[in-house]
Order: structure tokens, then C-alpha cells, then sequence
């Protein structure tokens, strides 16, 4: 059994995401440890165009299938995502304690004005309390989300801002629907939004008498 | 095999499947079609077809069970020569699924006995490998994978020689007698006694008619042991009845269930009509029948079972048979005279608990109960409760929801310790009710129901697990609950078990969400228990108000605080405080440790890192305050639990992180909670529910400690000494707790008694509370102390190998032995 695979799969298994990120750093497309991207995930996070050189990734991962050194064996760390913005430290203990006591917990923060923008790291004592929590809290709701769970390697300082050009997490910059717990729509779309509305408004002065005579 | 699916064709799949794509780029769709083909082509090979039907064996409600296990049974042996991998791995899986996926054993059985037809070898191959298995699993003490095998082979019965199943069964139970006979706390040889009945209704249900007499031999044999009441069951008992009450009837045993129940079996020809006999061919495929009637049979290689056996990982307990849907005016579940109440009960809690890893997978398993057993076991799924009376005798009034809901919260309320994380088992109920709300949640309201009326006599622990549990759902689906039914229970006393209920329900669900949000969902008559400091976020800071003694002082430090001043400066004003309050006739060192604590949890109130970091900056002076004196430690306590007296959550985390900085120690707590706070609230304090979830997770600290180093493969001289003063700190802790419990639950509490106001009923109530309280922790203490003495055996043992092993002169080996071990 030890060994086999399982008739079902595990919910205690690093995401997708993770998978990606390791791949690239594997293939050196930046130097380790290079904090130019700081942000909520992982140090490396050179945008990659899905397409050809996936297949690249895969072999690579292929080739050392399991890695020498699994930085997850004995994560006690988890990032978790999709909170609202709104949820507080408070609030995370309250859940997460389910699952073991909490070490530390680092809530993540909007990189320019230092407010919550929607994920924290939660670090237990042990690595197999950071595992329950990813079987029995991943994918459940907090604060009336549903929020994400991933292992994760660890916290390091810088990471704990969010990303996003306006200091957000990526994810809220073009997100295209209205999730009131994150601020509504994306940041990049209310801003061009924004400067839609102002240009209407002028043109809609320039005309502003004819408006009544048409109609 | 989902990763297959993350493949690269994975991804460009879901990107073609997008909206955008469908509709506008109408060229790229023949290339779709081209790939779609393609796949099509590359048929997997057998093997892959084979593993994937056997993972989803029995699902389908639509497909009779006999086609299916024909299909798959002769897949595999038309294709037994062409695909060499595939024998290998029809062995392997089978015996993977049986104890991934317990409930599909039968059908997996009768994949084998079909196979067996045409390739009697694969029969041999498995045998071959369960045996090793089985012998592997009693070695290592895996008693429920020893049960599962035992009940694959149980259903291959038919198939065996001789008498197939019995010999091994009948090894274990001279086993459990050995055991029993040694001591009357054995819970192995209850353990094997349990496996025993639970294998023999599948033997009898696979080879039906020829046992009876062998089955009747066993049972009587197991029946003494399964009905002697178990010394440790008072232990375990759930419900706490009240003195007054007529010593309600205690719980059953399962043992003993399965040993009545079996025994009416046995006297009803074996009939067992819950079982799936998917092995059963209807009568028109008489080339089938004969085919397995004539079939090989098979000599089952002997199973040795070693003199001793060992308990295993997970601390054995006798179990309680625990149902939320008892005394119903209909049956919705199997009552407990029926075999089907175990026997379900069994398979489904075998599923729950191996199936932690995939709660999703747990979850439509249980929805899906009703595919795995025979069918018309069940009524039709989704029936609502009041449409059970409407149905005519010989069908069956049996809920799968209920049951299936009733197997979790088996575990839920089981003591001491279910085996997973009790979240878990909210996670399962959270997904079964998402994946199928319209027929679950009824069942779960019901469950609430029976639970709510029946707190009052629910066992403490339980009654906090209920809490927990119950406020946690609601978080899950959007804190509805039809409030307006308990709303007379609002107006009870709050010493009032239901009150009491409520009142924490409503903490805990703020916790998890904000005071506004959960005064929405609640009916008028609840809104003044939302008070309102628990809806302020941050709580106000006594010392801005003049009126309050040491406002200045207090504002002082606050600042010197904030503007992370050196200690040097802290400590005029605090010497300034001690003069004044000795001029006022107070305690100096308790007014300054208020006044201090207050100000570090002022600066600290925006969120519990802020707090935290506060503390962190001011360990010093708080660790010299915790060890000033009683009063000024238990004042430390008193400022966190005042100051956060609108959130208890808080104060619980705050106290628990004061002592990870041995600021506090869990005595301190203790003696807070039980003599101090308990005694200046004249008991009132033992109905909250947030002082129990403090003491509670102080013990929980403390003896979480000690099982750590208890369970060290050796310890050094130093270890050792260490070890002992914690155990000894324990034993205090456990028996401050008695006696301080002991006086509550006599009405021997100064408190209680200089209390002139007689109030018979309010005394009533504090004697039980108390009562409540003893009973958790004198069971705590109970299970600590076994722990200890079983763990210091084991480390003796290992110290007694390892010096064997020195003596034969090998140092090197021991180290290697002992690391083994760790």
C-alpha cells in the first residue's frame, strides 16, 4: 500500500500552482532568491505563456519525478488564498485552530497602503497538522468564501505584499466579476472604467443641451 | 490519475472548452475533432480499463450488479494473456480497494469468483498475497486492515477448501481469551472478538447454509467475552443522566449488539438481508450459476498469528453504539435488534475514517450508501421524514441520509477520541450536505434536534463538541438556522444547559463571522445576547475614562508602550502605582499588574499580531508580574479575560500564547478558572462555555507535552528527570482540578454556601455543572495515566532490546535499531 498509489486521490497534495512554480525555478529561468518579484506565492514567478514550452516543463519534471529534496516534506506552512478582505486575523485563528495550534500567522497585505488584500500564510508546529489543514479546511468556507489551501514552503520577509501593479494580488487586477470581498471589480479595470466614465462625462457636457431636444 | 488530466492536453482541452473559443473560432474546431478522434483511437490498454472499472465498482445504481461484475471479470481473464502487467496489478488493486474502499469489498469478491471460473490461478495469486498481508497488518497491530482483509476473504468463501475462513477466526479467538483472562482492562482481545463477528455475517452470506453449525460454535464461545461488560465503558459512556433521573439506560457496547444481534440471526436461518450478494446470478444465466458452482476451489495457505499480539497505533477503546435517531415514532435507521444496524454502521465508518485524505470522496460515498448494500435496504433516497409512516410494512422506513449521518456523528460524539481531527468529520458532513443539501440537511436539523433536547445530559465534552461542530456548519451555509424554535429557552436562566448552548452557539459563530452579520440571522427575542461590547471591534480602554482609579498611570504606560519606550521609563510610573495603591489599601502588585496588562493589551487591540508583538516586547516585565505572586498571576488573567470580556476567542488565544511564554503557567489557569473566577461569579462561570474551551485547552497543552516526550524512543538521565517533573506538575494539575470540581459539584464551595439568598434551584444547577466538569476531567487524568503506563512499557521494552543488543557487542547497531524505531 505504502508506495502505491491510492484509489483516490489525496487532497494533502501541493496544488497545480506549486508544481508550475518549482518547474520553473528547476529550469533557472530566474536566479533563485531573486526577490524582484516579490509576492504572495513564490519568489520566481516569471510570467510564462502557456503553449509550446509546457511540454518543456513536463519533461523536466518527468526527468526528476521526485525531487531530491522535496522542500513540502515537512512544510508546516500554508499560503492560503481567496479570503475576503475583510476577514480578519481573529477569524483565521478561530478556523484554522481546528486544526493544530497556530505558530505564527502572517496575514498578507496590499504592498502600497498596508491593508489586508485577501491571503495569509498560516504556519502550524507540526507538518502533519499543515497536512489535515489542507484535507479538512482547503476548499471549505471562511467569512462565507470558499477559501484555497497550499502547502507551502515557507514564509520569507517581502512576501507577505501582494504582487499586483497597484499592490493588490494579481489576481484582483483584471478579475472581470464583482466579488464585494475583494474590492469589487479588478483595480485595472475600475481604472480604466474610471477614465471611460470621465471621457463620457465630458462628451456628455460638450452635447449636454442637445440631450433634451432629441428626445 | 489526475495527472493525467494536468497533462499539457489537459490544459489546451479546458482552454478550448472556453466560451470564447467555442463561439468564434468556428476553423480551430476540426482540429478539436482531429485530437477528439485521436483519443479515441488509443484505446487504453486492458489493464487501464480494468483498474478504472474496478475503483468505480457498484457506483452506478442503474447497472445490475451481476453484468458488471461479469464484464470485469471477463475483460480480465480474456485478456490474461496478452497484457502481462495485468495480473499483478488485478491482485494488487483488489487488495488495495479492500481496504481503501471497504465498502466495495463484496463486489470486488465476486469479480474474483466469476474470474475464478476461467482462470483459477488469479485465486491463488491473491490468496498468496492477502495471507501475507494479513499476517503482516496482526504484526504490526493494523487491526482494522486485519478486518478488512479477514472480510474479503470471508466473501471468497465460497471459493476456499476445507472450511475456509473458520480456522483463522478460531486462532483469534483463543488469542482473545488469553488476553481476557490476563486482565479485565484487555481491549486487544475485545478488538479481535469484534473482528471475529463482524467477518462471520459475510462468510455466512457467501457461502450461505453449510456454516451454521461452525458459526454457532464461535458464537458461543465469543459470548462471553462480548457481553462481560467492559471495565473501561462507564469511561466512554456519552450521555452523563442526572442523578434525579432514573439511571436512564446506558448505551450498548457494539460487541455486545453484534453478539445479540448475530444470535438472532443465527436462529432466523442467517437471512442478513442487508447484505449485497453481488456474487448471486439471476437464475436465467444457468450457464453462469453451474459455471460458479463448479468452479476451483482453493486451499487457503495457513495464517500464523504470532503468541503476542499488539495493540497497535491507535489506542484501543471498547466503542459505544452512539445514535442521534433513536426513539423515533419510525424507524429511520436499522434499530439495534438488527444485524444491518452494525453491519452498515461498520462499513460506513470504516469508509469515513481510512477516506479522511479525500472528504469529497467520503461524502458520495455516503450519499451513495445505499448502492453498496442489498437492494430495497433503504427507502428511497431524499424521502422526507414525514413521508416514512406512509410506507406499507414490508418495505423499509430506513433514511440512507440518516444513516449515513448518523455514522459521522457516531464519531463525532465518540470518547475519548475519535481517530481523526474532530474537523474532520465537519468537513464530511459540510461536503455531503453541499453535494446533496435538499436531502442531507433535513437529516442533519434533526440530528440537531435531538441533540439540543438532549444537552442537558450529553457529556460535557460532547456537549463542547456539539457547540463546536454546530456553529461551525452554520458558518458553511450561511448561519441559517431556524433560531425561532428554542426562542423560549432564551428567556431560561443562563445556568441552564440550553442556555447555556445558545449563548455559546452565538460566540462561536461571531467568531467565525462579526457580531452584525450573526445578529441578522437571529429573531428578536436573541438580540440583547449580542451585547454590546461584542460588537465592538476593538474594546474600550478603561483608563480613558478618568472616573477609573490609575487612569493616568494607565494612559502613561499606555504611551511610554506605544512609543516603545525603555523599560527604565516604565518603571517610575509603575512604582508610582504601588505607592498610591497602598495608600488606597490595595494589593500593589495586583493593581500595577492590571494596570500594566491592561496597557499592553490596549496597544495591542488592533489584532493579534499587534498583541502579540506587544507581549513579545514586554515578556520581561510580564514574566516577573506572573511571579510576583498568586494574586497578581491570576490578575494577569483576569485583565486579559476583562479586557477581551466581549471576545472570548481573543482572550483564549491570548492566554494560550502567555503560556507558550511561560508567562502563565497552566496551574495558574486552572486556579483562575475553577477557584477565582468560578468563585466570583458563584459558579456562574462553569455555564460558560469559554471557560471550559480555556481549561480544556490548557489540559490539552499540558498532557500534548507530556505524550510527546512519553513517546521518545529512549530517554537521557536528564530527559528522564524532566519527564518525571512534568508528570508530577500533571498529576497537581489534574488533582487541583478535583478537588476544586468536587467542591462545585457538592455544594461544598464557600461561594455556594455563604450565599444567604437560598436558591434551590440555582444551587441545583451549579452541583451539576460541576458534576459535568469532574466527570471530563477525571477521565482525562484516567486516560493520561494508561497512556503513561502503556508508553513507559514500550520504552522500557526498547531499552531491554537495546541493551540485549549492546550485550551481544555491536554499540553500532543499537543506535541504528533505536533510530528505527523513532
Amino acid at each position: 500500500m505504502r508506495g502505491q498509489r491510492p484509489t483516490v486521490d489525496r487532497l494533502d497534495r501541493p496544488s497545480a500552482y506549486f508544481n508550475n512554480r518549482v518547474s520553473t525555478r528547476n529550469e533557472g529561468h530566474s536566479t533563485p532568491g531573486s526577490r524582484t518579484d516579490d509576492g504572495s506565492r513564490y519568489p520566481q514567478n516569471k510570467r510564462r505563456r502557456p503553449g509550446q514550452d509546457r511540454r518543456d516543463d513536463d519533461d523536466t519534471k518527468m526527468q526528476h519525478d521526485e525531487p531530491e529534496d522535496d522542500p513540502l516534506r515537512d512544510a508546516t506552512t500554508l499560503y492560503v488564498g481567496n479570503l475576503s478582505f475583510y476577514t480578519t486575523e481573529e477569524q483565521v485563528y478561530e478556523l484554522f485552530s481546528k486544526c493544530g495550534e497556530i505558530k505564527r500567522l502572517i496575514m498578507g497585505l496590499d504592498r502600497f497602503n498596508k491593508t489586508p488584500c485577501g491571503f495569509c500564510f498560516v504556519e502550524y508546529y507540526t507538518h502533519q497538522d499543515a497536512l489535515d489543514c489542507m484535507k479538512y479546511i482547503g476548499g471549505t468556507k471562511l467569512d462565507e468564501r470558499i477559501i484555497r489551501t497550499d502547502l507551502d514552503p515557507g514564509f520569507e520577509e517581502g512576501r507577505q505584499y501582494g504582487r499586483g501593479k497597484s499592490g493588490g494580488q494579481v489576481r484582483d487586477e483584471y478579475r472581470e466579476d464583482y466579488d464585494e470581498g475583494r474590492g469589487g471589480l479588478g483595480r485595472a479595470i475600475q481604472q480604466a472604467e474610471r477614465l471611460r466614465d470621465a471621457e463620457r462625462r465630458d462628451k456628455e457636457n460638450d452635447h449636454g443641451s442637445d440631450h433634451g431636444r432629441l428626445r | 490519475m489526475a495527472d493525467y488530466d494536468r497533462r499539457p492536453g489537459g490544459d489546451r482541452r479546458g482552454y478550448n472548452n472556453s466560451k470564447k473559443r467555442r463561439y468564434q473560432d468556428r476553423p480551430d474546431d476540426d482540429e478539436y475533432d482531429r485530437r477528439g478522434s485521436r483519443r479515441r483511437f488509443d484505446a487504453p490498454p486492458p489493464h487501464v480499463r480494468i483498474r478504472k472499472q474496478l475503483l468505480s465498482i457498484a457506483e452506478n445504481p442503474m447497472r445490475p450488479w451481476h453484468e458488471e461484475v461479469a464484464s470485469i471479470a471477463n475483460l480480465f481473464t480474456d485478456t490474461w494473456e496478452e497484457d502481462h502487467m495485468l495480473r499483478g496489478n488485478f491482485v494488487d488493486l483488489v487488495l488495495q480497494l479492500a481496504v481503501e474502499q471497504p465498502l466495495k469489498t463484496p463486489f470486488l469478491a465476486a469479480v474474483v469468483l466469476v474470474a475464478n471460473t476461467n482462470r483459477a490461478e488469479v485465486v491463488n495469486m491473491l490468496l498468496a498475497k492477502l495471507v501475507a498481508n494479513i499476517e503482516a497488518r496482526i504484526g504490526q497491530g493494523e487491526w482494522r486492515d486485519v478486518k478488512l482483509y479477514l472480510k474479503l476473504l470471508a466473501c471468497l468463501q465460497s471459493c476456499l477448501e476445507g472450511d475456509g475462513v473458520f480456522p483463522v477466526l478460531e486462532e483469534l479467538f483463543s488469542r482473545a481469551v488469553d488476553l481476557q483472562t490476563a486482565s479485565s482492562e484487555d481491549t486487544i482481545g475485545t478488538e479481535l472478538v469484534k473482528i471475529i463477528l463482524l467477518t462471520l455475517p459475510y462468510v455466512m452470506a457467501a457461502a450461505p447454509g453449510q456454516w451454521s453449525q461452525k458459526a454457532a460454535d464461535l458464537m458461543e464461545k465469543t459470548e462471553i467475552i462480548a457481553l462481560e461488560p467492559h471495565a473501561l465503558q462507564i469511561l466512554i459512556e456519552p450521555y452523563h443522566p442526572e442523578n434525579s433521573e432514573e439511571s436512564s439506560t446506558p448505551s450498548s457496547s457494539v460487541i455486545k449488539l453484534l453478539q445479540t444481534q448475530l444470535q438472532s440471526e443465527a436462529n432466523n436461518g442467517w437471512a442478513l438481508p442487508c447484505l449485497p450478494r453481488p456474487w448471486e446470478f439471476p437464475p436465467g444465466e444457468t450457464e453462469q450459476v453451474s459455471k460458479l458452482a463448479n468452479a476451483a476451489k482453493h486451499a487457503l495457505p495457513p495464517i500464523t498469528i504470532p503468541q503476542t499480539v499488539v495493540a497497535g497505533p491507535r489506542p484501543l477503546f471498547p466503542e459505544v453504539y452512539f445514535s442521534v435517531y433513536g426513539n423515533q415514532e419510525v424507524e429511520s435507521v436499522p434499530s439495534i435488534n438488527t444485524a444491518a444496524a452494525c453491519l452498515i454502521r461498520d462499513a460506513l465508518l470504516d469508509t469515513i475514517n481510512i477516506m479522511d485524505y479525500n472528504r469529497n470522496v467520503t461524502a458520495r460515498h455516503l450519499i451513495e450508501v445505499d448502492c453498496f448494500f442489498a437492494p430495497r435496504t433503504f427507502a428511497a433516497r431524499a424521502t422526507p421524514f414525514d413521508r416514512l409512516r406512509d410506507i406499507e410494512p414490508p418495505k423499509s422506513t430506513w433514511k440512507p441520509e440518516d444513516v449515513a449521518v448518523d455514522a459521522v456523528f457516531s464519531q463525532l460524539f465518540q470518547l475519548p477520541n475519535p481517530e481523526h481531527k474532530l474537523v474532520y468529520y465537519h468537513a464530511a458532513l459540510t461536503e455531503a450536505c453541499k453535494l446533496a443539501p435538499a436531502a442531507i440537511a433535513p437529516s442533519l436539523g434533526r440530528a440537531i434536534r435531538y441533540l439540543y433536547r438532549n444537552v442537558h445530559h450529553l457529556d460535557m465534552e460532547l456537549d463542547s463538541r456539539f457547540l463546536d461542530w454546530f456553529s461551525h456548519h452554520l458558518s458553511n451555509f450561511g448561519f441559517t438556522w431556524k433560531w425561532t424554535e428554542w426562542v423560549d429557552d432564551v428567556f431560561l436562566p443562563d445556568l441552564h444547559p440550553r442556555k447555556a448552548f445558545i449563548r455559546g452557539a452565538i460566540d462561536k459563530e461571531i467568531r467565525l463571522s462579526f457580531a452584525q452579520r450573526i445578529k441578522n440571522t437571529l429573531p428578536e427575542a436573541y438580540q440583547e445576547l449580542v451585547e454590546p461590547e461584542m460588537e465592538k471591534e476593538m474594546p474600550d480602554f478603561k483608563f480613558l475614562d478618568d472616573k477609573t482609579p490609575f487612569a493616568a498611570e494607565g494612559r502613561e504606560i499606555a504611551a511610554l508602550l506605544r512609543k516603545k519606550a525603555a523599560d527604565e521609563e516604565i518603571q517610575p510610573v509603575i512604582e508610582r502605582i504601588h505607592a498610591l495603591a497602598l495608600d488606597n489599601n490595595l494589593d500593589p502588585l495586583v493593581t500595577s499588574t492590571d494596570v500594566f496588562v491592561t496597557a499592553v493589551l490596549h496597544i495591542g487591540s488592533k489584532s493579534l499580531s499587534h498583541v502579540l508583538a506587544a507581549i513579545e516586547r514586554t515578556k520581561d516585565r510580564l514574566t516577573d508580574a506572573g511571579a510576583a505572586s498568586d494574586a497578581a498571576r491570576a490578575q494577569i488573567i483576569t485583565a486579559v479575560m476583562t479586557y477581551w470580556g466581549g471576545h472570548p476567542g481573543v482572550a483564549i488565544s491570548i492566554v494560550e500564547k502567555l503560556l507558550n511564554y511561560s508567562i502563565l503557567a497552566p496551574s495558574a489557569v486552572i486556579n483562575w478558572a475553577l477557584v477565582r473566577h468560578a468563585g466570583e461569579t458563584k459558579g456562574q462561570a462553569l455555564a460558560r462555555a469559554h471557560i471550559y474551551e480555556l481549561v480544556f485547552h490548557t489540559v490539552i497543552k499540558v498532557t500534548t507535552r507530556i505524550r510527546q516526550v512519553a513517546q521518545k524512543p529512549a530517554l537521557t538521565p536528564e530527559d528522564e528527570a524532566a519527564h518525571e517533573a512534568e508528570v508530577r506538575s500533571m498529576r497537581e494539575l489534574f488533582s487541583a482540578m478535583e478537588d476544586a470540581l468536587v467542591a462545585w459539584a457538592t455544594g461544598a464551595k464557600d461561594e455556594m454556601l455563604e450565599d444567604g439568598t437560598a436558591d434551590a434551584e440555582r444551587e441545583a444547577f451549579i452541583r451539576r455543572w460541576g458534576e459535568r466538569w469532574l466527570r471530563v476531567f477525571r477521565r482525562r487524568a484516567a486516560i493520561e495515566e494508561a497512556f503513561l503506563l502503556e508508553a513507559g512499557k514500550e520504552r522500557e521494552k526498547r531499552v531491554a532490546t537495546a541493551a540485549a543488543a549492546e550485550g551481544d557487542g555491536n554499540g553500532a547497531e543499537v543506535d541504528v535499531e533505536l533510530e528505527d524505531i523513532a
